[in-house]
């Protein structure tokens, strides 16, 4: 982890972020929400042909080889990579200053580089209902065979959009736009409350 | 309504934004051909039937799709994406681009 | 006598009591109970009032269709009107009223409306409330003087004003298979779909899967038909890939096998769970739709035929059947087909006398004759019930010799002694959702029903729903639509065996059995057979005008039970086949569905919103919040009791006097990056930005292709191919998919990424006398001085430990900087600035203040930008290059853009001091009493500190020669009329002195 020089971001859900077990949790929590907080998240986009470089360039910087494929992904529980559009990824990272990593290997030539470290909240949400909490949101299939582990979709809530990683069978996180953020965590645990939830 | 999205693959049709008439054909910036460019701020085609039209994918990876959808069935017969050098989801893309050059 | 509960026997369990009340009487009831069978077995005959003549009804039907027993459930303030006492499900503490009748369901008053029965034929209100005054009791006027009596005297239920407390959520779900309706046919479709591997899902309206299973008495495999029913649920719902979905219609069936589904989660509870819905939207995007959704069977129309006691023969059936209820106990049977033997039979087994069974058929077969017998029922070949005697319950009918070939009655009538009269007029597969989906449904003149049309999306039917009314049949079609849908191997396999009692399933081409008295078709909307015919007399020949003028088939059951009837009757008056005069379409919902499912999250608390790193801030420190599209934005911080007028006014005096800082997160921000990037803002924008030096910033316009202003804000030069671009906050979107299609679509061989940055920014904007002093009080790492940061430059520097980006524009006309740092330093280094600001007197200020500042200044905004105006419109035409093409520059020249009397943007002065309002014409001549003659309009006004007026912006035709002019503000509606200044639009500081330096 590099150390922070600068304070402690704010996180935009705080007033609304209530450590502990709510709604009908007591026929047990079937549901863990969390803000994962990572230090960085980054989008790179690649040039048309460029797609490749990019990918190499991911790998050089995060280790994570990405799989072929639309919204193709993967995570090893400190970096999270996916597609998110043609050409595009997300790059999240628990430790800050990836945007400059990256800056120094995806050149003009291949692509650009947006640090959205401020712009985006990253919102876990996990437990065997997971998937029955984000259909209520999301008109896409999270079953697994539809959305395997490590993918990501781009879609949207009403006017919220998202962007969502699978990170294991009962894990997804959501990527929103902080501006968002309380009211759709506000929403979540609101849809969680039917069956138990916890918040770490 | 669904549109199959090259790249998200299908989704309601809440997730897209319709951005006009997909046969306009935009005059070169510095013509000064006024009829191009009346014909193309303002004519558009109302076909019963076919409709080449063009939808953002704003709702998901904002990507912009050509799209051939009947206007009295509602059926689409094609979706591409209107760049030529996007990569879709592996042949289902390539697919559906191949669909939509024979018909061109 | 009347209807009873029978000792044994349904679905009902008798160990489990439940207490309800309808219309303040206290009732038991049992687990499994309806509100209609609970009530019904304590001898309740009347339910209802009927539409228009407020007739006594009682139950017509078992289910969904029923058109006569509409209840209001309430729940604490919140009424529920129209629910068919049918679809109610008891509960302890379930309060229920009846509809329609006044004061009381038993002595109605406007049952007087009965009497003047010809008065409100088919098209009365047309006949007497549409089109000019011809005498005094006629036309248009008339109908607003009596229409408050007339909604209270007709009609159904009405709606509560009570805030509705309960949750409702939407669910979306994705399967292979969805099967609608869970008879033999579906459950054997969910099994062999199931079995495939295919994601299924199984939904149906009641609260029991199993259908006609649950009632028929017939057996399969050797169980009974219900014990089948129940192992196949059980297996179903051990599935990992099964989803039941009980008490859940599925009611639209949209394009590409979309469809909507309303399940009702919590109704039948004394209390939802915690968190838990009272109702559930489902949008379900299914590969493939099995419809197994049954048969609703038909009334017979004859006089009298809508009297308490009279039922359809198969809902007797399921009373008995499933719920352990006796409709009567002497009962007789009305039929046009054999499948009323069978109900005859039931209720014998379950206790009643079956009298007579009268049907209009004069052959019977031996069968049906066997099964008369074993109901120990007379039969009345050849005969029709032509009367029906009674009150507030059944007690007698009338037969007559009939001849199916002529409908001629002969002979003497008959009197029979019954308190229940069950009739069937053939059965009507439930096609509704097919017909949604899109082909028109075929008559088929056997089984005298319309039947699904030739599927036009991917839809397999099974079961009754085709028109296959036995059990046998149900069995195998569902095995087959299930292998079909989930797109299987069609393998042999033993199916099921069903023993059932025989019959035909074709019923005799009679609909109506025209003798004297009122003969319903439609129960719902009180429509007669005459009515029908009346209709035809006056020239409503399409099915269409038919619908429209008769009401028939439009109420809440949507004519499940009379639209074909009613179809008949009108073929016979046209003298054509019914084929030939159609049918109309099917359209959703198939039953009615809750506004609140609709609205699910969207409405209330959890509607998205938007707020500023520094909201919470904000909140803390007395503003009061204004909504600026989804957005929560400051309009002023006011201080104990101050007017919204003295708070702005106090701010922006003091902006203009030390300093002031304002939240400016919401400002669109989008990253525009790429080797091609300079260039393609040279086409987006009307000026230049190649020529921009990089850490610098420049204001910038947008128009649309046909030439029209479009956006404006400044663009930041942050690297050789790194631009930050603002636009207005209303606009970012726009501005969005704007750049995104032609960078898509147009120029797709620039290399240009484009991202909303909007969030990852908090920007505040302090400007002032002093604001210099006050930044470099607080910033480190560089210097604010005029050198360093000149107007328009950027700089980057630290705040309180925090990387700041400093940019020296302004919006109030003022020395103004903005301070741009991440969004999750937003709230600190915003504190960080009001702190630093304390000795300097600086101030927060809201929107209020800032649209203030901007207007003394002459800044357009979208008020001004309002889609109609031109760059030249708004004196911005010095940005318009003349070098390079740009998006709308083609167009903008043409001659009505150029006209010398469009709108353009003036200042007003009032010349009263007294304050304008926004939308407010401008005129030359005042004329209070006949106001005419706009040359504009204002489009944004405030009182101005700076000039001690009330001023306002406003758009005038041929502006600006009009400036040193007078003219009028004329604004009837709130009677505001005076004389105004039309001056530049540049108020304030017009040399802009004071923002240099």
């Amino acid at each position: 982890m590099v150390e922070r020089q600068s304070p402690e971001p704010l996180s935009p859900l705080e007033p609304e972020f209530h450590v502990g077990s709510h709604g009908n949790f007591e026929h047990g929590v079937e549901i863990i929400l969390t803000e994962t907080r990572p230090g960085s998240i980054v989008q790179l986009a690649a040039w048309p042909g460029e797609e490749k470089k990019l990918i190499a360039a991911i790998r050089t910087v995060t280790g994570l080889a990405l799989p072929d494929g639309a919204g193709g992904g993967l995570s090893d529980g400190v970096k999270s990579v996916f597609g998110f559009a043609p050409g595009k990824f997300t790059v999240a990272d628990e430790a800050e200053g990836l945007a400059a990593a990256f800056a120094k290997v995806v050149t003009p030539a291949i692509g650009t580089v947006t640090d959205l470290s401020h712009g985006r909240i990253a919102i876990r949400i996990a437990g065997p209902k997971a998937e029955w909490v984000l259909a209520k949101f999301f008109a896409i299939d999270f079953a697994l065979p539809a959305f395997p582990v490590g993918a990501g979709r781009s879609t949207t809530h009403h006017d919220i959009f998202a962007q969502i990683q699978r990170t294991s069978a009962d894990q997804f996180d959501i990527y929103v736009f902080r501006s968002f953020a309380r009211s759709f965590w506000k929403a979540l645990c609101h849809a969680s409350e039917e069956v138990g939830y916890e918040v770490q | 309504m669904l549109i199959t999205c090259p790249y998200c693959g299908p989704r309601d049709v809440i997730e897209f934004t319709y951005q006009g008439d997909g046969n306009r054909e935009r005059p070169d910036s510095a013509s000064q051909n006024f009829e191009a460019w009346n014909a193309y701020v303002y004519d558009r085609l109302n076909p019963a039937g076919d409709h080449n039209e063009i939808w953002q994918h704003s709702g998901g990876c904002r990507a912009h799709l050509r799209v051939v959808r009947n206007t009295l069935t509602h059926e689409i017969s094609s979706v591409a994406f209107v760049r030529g050098d996007h990569q879709g989801r592996g042949d289902h893309g390539s697919a559906a681009r191949r669909k939509a050059e024979d018909k061109a | 006598m009347s209807p009873r509960r029978a000792d044994t026997g349904g679905r009902i369990d008798r160990l489990k009591t439940i207490r309800f009340t309808f219309d303040g009487t206290a009732y038991t009831g049992h687990a499994g109970d309806t509100l209609a069978s609970a009530l019904l077995a304590k001898g309740v005959t009347l339910y209802g009032r009927s539409f228009k003549y407020h007739r006594p009804r009682g139950l017509l039907t078992a289910g969904v269709e029923e058109p006569n027993a509409l209840v209001t459930v309430l729940k604490g303030e919140v009424r529920e009107p129209n629910i068919p006492a049918t679809m109610v499900e008891i509960h302890d503490g379930l309060v229920a009223i009846s509809q329609n009748r006044f004061p009381s369901l038993a002595w109605d008053i406007n049952a007087v409306n009965q009497l003047g029965g010809n008065i409100l034929s088919a098209g009365f209100y047309y006949k007497t409330f549409m089109g000019p005054v011809f005498g005094p009791l006629k036309g248009t006027r008339f109908w607003m003087f009596c229409e408050h009596f007339i909604r209270r005297a007709a009609g159904l239920g009405s709606a509560g004003t009570a805030k509705d407390p309960a949750r409702y959520e939407r669910m979306n779900a994705f399967c292979d298979v969805l099967v609608v309706g869970s008879g033999p046919a579906g459950l054997m479709a969910a099994r062999t779909a199931a079995d495939q591997g295919a994601r299924v899902m199984l939904a149906d309206l009641e609260p029991l899967f199993g259908g006609s299973a649950n009632w028929s008495e017939e057996s399969i495999d050797g169980a009974p038909a219900a014990d089948w029913a129940r192992r196949a649920v059980a297996q179903l719902a051990g599935r990992d890939n099964v989803r039941l979905l009980p008490r859940t219609t599925v009611w639209g069936y949209y394009d590409n096998n979309t469809l909507a589904a309303l399940e009702r989660v919590s109704d039948h509870k004394d209390q939802p769970g915690k968190g838990e819905p009272r109702h559930r939207y489902w949008a379900i995007r299914a590969k493939s739709v099995v419809l197994a959704t049954g048969a609703f069977e038909r009334p017979l129309v004859f006089p009298g035929n809508d009297r308490p006691g009279v039922m359809l023969a198969h809902a007797a059936e399921r009373y008995a059947n499933e719920f352990g209820v006796l409709p009567g106990e002497r009962i007789a049977l009305f039929t046009n087909n054999d499948s009323a033997y069978r109900a005859a039979v039931a209720l014998k087994k379950a206790g009643a006398a079956v009298v007579a069974i009268a049907d209009v058929r004069p052959e019977l077969s031996p069968e049906i004759r066997k099964l008369a017998a074993e109901a120990e029922a007379e039969i009345f070949a050849g005969h029709a019930v032509v009367a029906t005697e009674g009150g507030k319950a059944l007690s007698g009918l009338k037969l007559q010799r009939f001849d199916m070939a002529n409908g001629a009655l002969i002979g003497d009538a008959r009197s029979i002694h019954a308190d229940c009269l069950l009739m069937s007029g053939g059965w009507s597969p439930t096609i509704h959702l097919a017909s949604q989906a899109g082909a028109k449904a075929e008559w088929n003149a056997a089984r005298q029903a319309f039947l699904p049309p030739k599927p036009t999306q991917s839809w397999i039917g099974a079961g009754a729903f085709t028109g296959s009314f036995s059990t046998a049949e149900a069995i195998a079609e569902g095995r087959a639509a299930g292998l079909a849908a989930a797109g299987g191997p069609s393998a042999p396999s033993v199916l099921p065996v069903v023993e059932a009692v025989p019959g035909d399933p074709d019923p005799a081409p009679v609909f109506e059995i025209r003798a004297k008295g009122k003969s319903f078709v439609d129960f719902q909307h009180d429509v007669t057979a005459e009515d029908v015919r009346l209709a035809h007399r006056e020239g409503f020949v399409s099915v269409e005008h038919l619908k429209r003028y008769t009401t028939l088939g439009m109420a809440t059951d949507q004519g499940k039970s009379s639209n074909v009837p009613g179809l008949a009757i009108m073929a016979e008056a046209l003298g054509k086949p019914i084929p030939e005069v159609g049918t109309t379409r099917f359209r959703p919902p198939f039953a009615p569905v809750s506004i609140g499912s609709l609205a699910a999250e969207r409405f209330g608390d959890l509607k998205p919103e938007r707020l500023t790193p520094m909201h919470d801030w904000h909140l803390a420190n007395s503003a009061t919040m204004y909504s600026a599209g989804l957005w929560y934005r400051p309009m002023i911080y006011g201080h104990a009791g101050e007017t919204v007028e003295q708070a702005y006014v106090r701010e922006a005096k003091a902006t203009r006097e030390s300093a002031g800082i304002v939240d400016v997160s919401t400002l669109g921000k989008i990253a525009v990056q790429g080797p091609d990037a300079a260039a393609f803002l040279d086409r987006v924008y009307t000026n230049m930005f190649s020529t921009l030096a990089v850490g610098k910033a420049r204001y910038g316009l947008m128009l649309r292709e046909d030439g029209l202003a479009f956006d404006d804000g400044t663009t930041w030069r942050l690297g050789e191919q790194d631009f930050l671009m603002t636009t207005t906050t209303a606009n970012a979107g726009k501005v969005m998919q704007h750049l995104e299609y032609f960078l898509d679509v147009i120029w797709p061989e620039l290399k240009v990424h484009v991202t909303s940055v909007t969030d990852e920014w908090a920007g505040a904007a302090i400007g002032g006398p002093k604001a210099r002093q006050i930044l470099a009080a607080c910033v480190t790492g560089t210097s604010v001085d005029n050198a360093t940061l000149p107007f328009m430059g950027i700089v980057r520097g630290e705040l309180s430990g925090v990387p700041v980006m400093i940019c020296r524009l302004s919006f109030s006309g003022e020395m103004a900087f903005e301070v741009y740092s991440g969004a999750g330093h937003g709230a600190h280094v915003w504190e960080a600035l009001v702190e630093a600001g304390k000795p300097f007197g600086l101030v927060t200020y809201g929107l209020e203040a800032l649209g203030t500042m901007r207007i003394e200044k002459g800044h357009v905004t979208g008020a001004e930008i309002d889609g109609r105006t031109t760059a030249r419109d708004l004196h911005l035409d010095w940005m318009l290059s003349k070098k390079k093409p740009f998006i709308g520059s083609a167009m903008m020249d043409r001659e009505g853009l150029i006209a010398s009397d469009r709108l353009e943007l003036v200042g007003l002065i009032a010349l009263d001091n007294l304050p304008f309002n926004g939308g407010a014409h401008i005129v030359e001549e005042v004329d209070e009493a006949n106001p005419h003659g706009s040359i504009g309009h204002i489009t944004a006004c405030c009182y101005s500190p700076a000039l001690g007026r009330h001023i306002a912006l406003a758009l005038v035709k041929g502006g600006k020669a009009r400036q040193g002019t007078r003219a009028h503000v004329s604004d009837p509606l709130r009677n505001r009329f005076g004389p105004v200044e039309i001056v530049s639009n540049h108020f304030f500081d017009p040399d802009g002195s004071r923002m240099h330096g």
